[in-house]
């Protein structure tokens, strides 16, 4: 009895509270709470980025997959003309994409982590499927695998898959190999393993005996400092027994130590393998061939395009009709046909080439994916041609500037440096990107006052100041001043400007460079900020069995530079080997701060610092030890130049960080990018929330935050630019407000959009558009509760208390947006045959204040809010007024004659039941000048009468910014007194009609309403 | 500590409840129950909807009948002219044409379509397992903020430009009051092939013991395109047939 009493009690005590329940920071998540904020994506997608894998429908030839480096999941159901998005949710670095042959409509398999090992590349978090085609994804497992190669469905047994682990690149890792599953994925086994630092690299089953498969094994590790590829435990295997046993197949393989191996089966003839081997020595790397099923090997070919970059380029693809036509991945892609002894170059398209796939109907059409995105062939790879449609760029860094609107800089993978506007008139489309450099691109920097653009490529090779009125370049990089002096650059080198000097402008190597007068001259000001360790600084012994010197592995080197925006003397350096360096004197004397930060481990990259807006002895440092095979979020504040730091990062983020953002208007506001997308905290780092909306799980490198829009700019390695529009709104998010009923948030004044555009509508049917910024008024408030049951509904009065608009609202719990274009309601028109085109302008109101009145059944919440014009408008009132009084008069000109041809039909129709011929043939001689009354909508059009005349000039001033013409006010008095003389002449009939006959007819203003 | 763990357990159970105890089944009932009784339900004949529809800024009247014989309309007021589009008389699916503004015959795949569609008066899943559907909950989800079961609805196949495809959508019901607050489904032809669709439902409200959404919003790609706000639904409306009726006729005798 007693229990019982305490269970009922305890549940009491829950109804409580639930019924009481207090919103909190803590408890609200951030799909209850973000609503209607939603991320904008603005590209570029003409450059696109690195594809990892594709992968073609086995029966159906319109469907292709792309697994993109950085951008998650890409379906196309046009055959490769489009693709679109299918896995945001998720892991956006992609190896291994795979259909179930037996059900390949519904069955997807997604293994994250790329597997083209570049120093840049992200990171995997476990195998995903999908039973529906793609619209929902669960992982099933394989949590630490990082890097997935290979997924292979038997086609006998869809339960039976195997899976070719390649594994962790920075550091030791058991879940690697080649593993199975005969129970569709519940539980692995792990078939080929050989040590912590041997993956998988490729996987291949023959397609008519699943029992027959071959694996290679890849002994690899990577460092912030060195790559090593190969060694005693790199090797081809095969089983006949479907996994249980593998040997080595090494018959005619090169002797010494192997490095990465691709493998390869004809589809047409199983005994035909292909593979390519990275060896010892440079002759004997290259193609080899077996056409007895593994048995003896020959090589064919060892020409740069076969033995490039091996873990960067091996994949071999074989014609599935032809088996002596070869395609290798490579700088530029090679294609055989006489079986691998002799090769060309793919066609013309972006390097660095990593997949191929042919149409499962003709194999003259391939799909190439490549650094610079996916590419079709129509004619067996000669000619290339670009997929329009995907944002993949992998930004390394953004900047922005404050121009309206506002213009985004930044540098890409593989891809140089651009520039392109926030927002444009019909949308950010490709032709509105610039470019600013070439190389890898990272850093881009507008100076704050002058036309000028910094920009560089990879380690500083270059470092460009460039005029981009007068479109003049100008190599500015710093140089050795001594003779024995070694600047190391990092790959990604750091720059940055002052907000304090215009002209100032710093770059780091292991000094922090400082030029006062654009880069024009140099000053170190700082001793080595460094580590300087020895032990890694041996870039040219880095890449193992292929020397792989490209600069990508320079380190102990600077890596973020920030002045504070309050003090120019306050200088903080982060380094890539893990110290925070802090200047207070301009750089005459600087303390390593590293050792006060509590729970960091030793030389974990610095990624960011950011100096505070609000106190000059706060900043926040952010970092990454992924390359130290630590995939732990770092982020510290302090508030005393270095001397303590406090950890701001919580057990809600997931994955490591970059970058953060701290707000202007309110400190507690910060946003954090990690590899797996976006957080923000709303509480100073107490509670982190990760924002979805349409906000992919990419990998943010970089944030900054518009003051003049509160944009929130994100550069994603992956996604392009990705744009959070004004954050305002959550910077009053507080505990009350969660608890509001309906809470209204500031709305700024909006600016009336005064300028149009015929842009956005040509030669974009392919291509990615970017939305751009409203120039609407959005209305925002938070609901408590979703609305579901009873009304819901908003309108906007003027300031006589007049209704001018009614707009639907969102009813989502959380922050909700509602725009109003600041228009009236089209005007009532007369009805005729056809339509008057000019009938659909709705008028702009005039500038002023207004009121949105939100009724949610009994209650009702109001809100003021401003509209203003533009000041830079060179329009006067007068301008304005005649503008507004005009198009207004011919606004209710046109609903006066609405309403007399409305008059005029019940009058045609009373008419015509009481047979009054008389009557009907006055009536229908004026109706047939008041609207037309025959012909169609296009090229079967009327003589236009007076409806259309008056609609067409209504509608002319109405959209045009400026005031009425001359030519439009004459016109005005020739459609006025046409008006007037019609209205008198059906003034005549009816009052002649009403005396014989009783017409019901509505007033004006029911008529207005219906 | 006895009562410490007891508690501890009627809480752990409480919270599980709301996901654990339902099955699919028990939601659609519950839907079901909610907005009136599925019995009542059966017993319509028709429906009719009047309201507003506003898209990018304009607004204009709006009217639908569905008829349990699958008979449909819907219908829009353009500066006085009525507008017809997805009108099928059981046989034929038509639409106006705007620039002739005469009636026209949607292509035979997009009828054949819609016809399996007529089976789904009043409401897709009301008797769904007799119609061969099969539905699927997914589990739980935030949709509009709010906590919702993800149910999969499977429908007949659909042919798509000559390949045959499933019928897919995802249904969100709101775990409190168990009625749909959303619907996802892929977009199959147009030049928004690919991207996913979502109809956002609210403002339900009672018509002589039924509820029905009166706001319903559409979204593809995550970007409004229509909202339909409706002003009176009737039950089991007189609707003459011609409405209905492809106008051959009465077309050519007018020319």
């Amino acid at each position: 009895m007693k229990g019982k009493y305490i269970v009922s009690l305890a549940f009491l005590m829950l109804a409580g509270l639930f019924v009481n329940a207090q919103q909190t920071l803590a408890s609200i998540k951030g799909k209850q709470l973000f609503g209607d904020l939603k991320a904008r994506h603005i590209g570029p997608a003409l450059m696109s980025g690195r594809i990892n894998d594709m992968a073609v429908h086995p029966t159906n030839s319109r469907i292709i997959y792309a697994g993109s480096a950085g951008g998650g999941v890409w379906k196309s159901s046009d055959a490769g003309v489009s693709f679109n998005p299918i896995f945001d949710d998720y892991c956006q670095s992609i190896g291994s994409v795979a259909l179930d042959p037996n059900d390949p409509d519904n069955t997807i398999y997604v293994g994250t982590g790329e597997t083209w090992t570049r120093n840049s590349v992200s990171v995997g978090d476990g195998l995903y499927k999908s039973v529906d085609g793609g619209a929902n994804w669960a992982k099933i497992g394989f949590e630490n695998s990082e890097r997935i190669a290979n997924i292979i469905v038997n086609p006998e047994n869809s339960k039976e898959i195997y899976v070719g682990v390649l594994g962790a690149l920075w550091g030791d890792s058991e879940e690697r190999g080649v593993f199975k599953t005969t129970d569709g994925g519940e539980t692995w086994e792990k078939l080929l393993y050989i040590n912590a630092k041997t993956g998988c690299a490729d996987l291949a089953m023959d397609p008519k005996n699943p029992n027959v498969m071959y694996a290679s094994m890849w002994e690899f590790r990577r460092t912030g400092w060195s790559f090593d590829s190969g060694g005693e435990n790199s090797a081809l295997y095969k089983t006949t027994d479907g996994g249980k046993t593998w040997n080595k197949i090494h018959n005619g393989f090169p002797e010494g130590k192997l490095g990465r191996l691709a493998i390869a089966i004809a589809p047409s003839n199983s005994n035909v393998l292909y593979t390519v081997i990275e060896a010892e020595k440079d002759e004997r790397k290259g193609l080899y061939r077996s056409d007895d099923a593994g048995e003896s090997w020959k090589q064919l070919n060892n020409d740069f395009g076969i033995t490039v970059r091996p873990f960067y380029f091996s994949r071999i693809v074989v014609d599935p009709r032809d088996e002596d036509v070869v395609v290798k991945g490579g700088l530029f892609g090679s294609i055989s046909r006489d079986g691998g002894k002799t090769f060309k170059n793919l066609g013309n398209m972006h390097a660095d080439i990593h997949d191929i796939v042919f149409s499962i109907k003709d194999s003259d059409i391939m799909y190439v994916g490549t650094d610079g995105g996916v590419y079709r062939s129509w004619d067996g790879g000669n000619t290339m041609e670009i997929v329009q449609n995907m944002p993949l760029s992998q930004f390394y860094h953004i900047s922005i500037d404050d121009a309206e609107p506002y213009n985004v800089y930044g540098g890409l993978q593989d891809n140089g440096s651009w520039w392109g506007p926030s927002s444009s008139p019909g949308g950010v489309e490709a032709r509105d990107w610039n470019s600013l450099g070439f190389g890898d691109g990272f850093r881009v920097l507008k100076h704050p006052t002058k036309s000028i653009v910094y920009s560089e490529m990879q380690g500083a090779q270059n470092v460009w100041r460039i005029d981009t009125e007068k479109n003049l370049v100008k190599t500015i990089q710093p140089l050795p001043t001594e003779e024995k002096q070694k600047l190391r650059f990092n790959w990604n080198a750091p720059m940055a400007v002052s907000k304090n000097q215009p002209d100032r402008f710093y770059m780091g190597s292991q000094f922090l460079h400082k030029s006062e007068d654009m880069g024009e001259t140099w000053e170190i000001i700082s001793p080595d900020l460094t580590t300087n360790d020895p032990a890694k600084q041996n870039q040219e012994d880095s890449g193992g069995l292929s020397t792989d010197n490209s600069g990508a592995e320079n380190h102990t080197t600077i890596f973020t530079i920030a002045e504070s925006p309050l003090n120019e003397n306050v200088i903080w350096v982060g380094t890539d080997d893990g110290n925070v360096q802090v200047t207070q004197d301009g750089g005459k004397t600087w303390t390593n701060t590293i050792a006060n930060i509590q729970g960091l481990p030793q030389n974990t990259w610095c990624y960011h610092i950011e100096a505070s807006t609000f106190d000059s002895g706060t900043a926040y440092a952010v970092f990454d030890g992924h390359t130290q095979n630590d995939k732990t979020p770092y982020a510290y504040k302090t508030t005393d130049y270095g001397k303590t730091w406090t950890n701001i990062i919580t057990d809600d983020v997931y994955g490591f960080a970059r970058n953060i953002q701290e707000d202007y208007v309110n400190p507690d506001l910060l946003f954090l990018g990690t590899e797996f997308g976006l957080y923000i905290t709303m509480d100073g780092g107490k509670n982190w929330k990760k924002f979805t909306n349409n906000m992919p799980s990419v990998a943010v490198h970089f944030i900054d935050l518009h003051k003049g829009t509160n944009d929130l700019v994100m550069g994603t390695h992956g996604r392009g630019v990705i744009i959070l529009d004004d954050i305002s709104p959550l910077r009053e998010i507080n505990e009350e407000v969660l608890n509001t009923t309906l809470h209204f948030f500031d709305t700024q004044p909006t600016v009336i959009d005064e300028t149009s555009t015929f842009s956005g509508n040509f030669g974009t049917e392919t291509e990615f558009k970017g939305s751009s910024r409203s120039n609407n008024v959005r209305l925002t408030y938070f609901l408590k509760k979703r609305h579901t049951f009873g009304k819901m509904g908003m309108e906007i009065k003027n300031d006589q208390g007049k209704v001018v608009a009614t707009i639907p609202p969102g009813k989502s719990k959380g922050v909700n947006i509602v725009e109003w274009n600041y228009k009236l309601k089209q005007p009532k028109i007369a009805t005729g045959k056809t339509f008057s085109f000019g009938g659909f302008t709705a008028p702009q109101v005039p500038a002023g204040t207004y009121t949105a009145v939100m009724t949610k059944g009994k209650q009702t919440f109001e809100h003021n809010f401003e509209l203003v014009y533009d000041s830079k408008s060179k329009l006067s009132v007068k301008d304005r007024d005649d503008k507004n009084g005009t198009t207004m008069k011919l606004y209710d000109m046109t609903q006066d004659l609405a309403f007399l041809v409305y008059e005029v039909d019940q009058l045609l129709a009373s008419a015509e039941e009481n047979r009054d011929k008389k009557t009907l043939a006055k009536l229908n001689e004026l109706k047939e000048t008041l609207v037309i009354t025959t012909g169609d909508n296009y090229v079967g059009s009327a003589e236009p009468q007076l409806r259309e005349k008056m609609a067409n000039l209504y509608s002319k001033v109405a959209a045009s910014y400026d005031a009425p013409t001359p030519d439009d006010l004459q016109n005005l008095m020739v459609i006025s007194e046409r008006f007037s003389q019609a209205r008198e002449d059906f003034t005549k009939i009816k009052n002649k009609y009403l005396k014989k006959q009783t017409v019901e007819l509505k007033s004006f203003e029911d008529f207005l309403k219906d | 500590m006895k009562t410490i763990k007891t508690v501890f357990l009627a809480l752990t159970l409480a919270l599980a409840a709301p996901t654990q105890a339902q099955s699919v089944d028990e939601i659609l009932s519950n839907y079901f129950e909610n907005i009136g009784g599925a019995d009542n339900f059966k017993q319509l004949e028709g429906l009719k909807f009047d309201g507003t529809g506003s898209q990018q800024g304009f607004e204009f009247p709006i009217s639908m009948v569905q008829l349990k014989d699958g008979r449909q309309m819907f219908s829009f007021t353009f500066q006085g002219k009525e507008i017809k589009q997805g009108v099928y008389d059981g046989e034929i699916l038509w639409n106006t044409n705007f620039m002739t503004m005469k009636a026209e015959k949607s292509d035979a795949e997009q009828t054949a379509n819609f016809k399996l569609n007529t089976n789904d008066f009043p409401d897709s899943f009301m008797d769904y397992k007799d119609k061969g559907y099969t539905v699927e909950l997914l589990g739980t989800e935030t949709m509009e903020g709010a906590d919702t079961f993800k149910v999969k609805l499977v429908k007949e196949p659909i042919t798509v430009d000559g390949v045959e495809e499933e019928d897919v959508s995802f249904y969100y019901f709101d775990t409190e009051d168990f009625v749909p607050i959303a619907v996802e489904a892929m977009v199959r032809t147009g030049p928004a092939k690919g991207k996913m669709s979502k109809t956002v439902m609210s403002d339900y409200q009672e018509v002589d013991g039924l509820y029905f959404p009166y706001s319903t919003t559409q979204y593809v790609d995550g970007n409004l395109m229509f909202t339909m706000t409706l002003e009176n639904i009737e039950l089991n409306p007189t609707v003459e047939a011609s409405e209905f009726a492809f106008p051959e006729d009465i077309a050519e005798e007018k020319e």
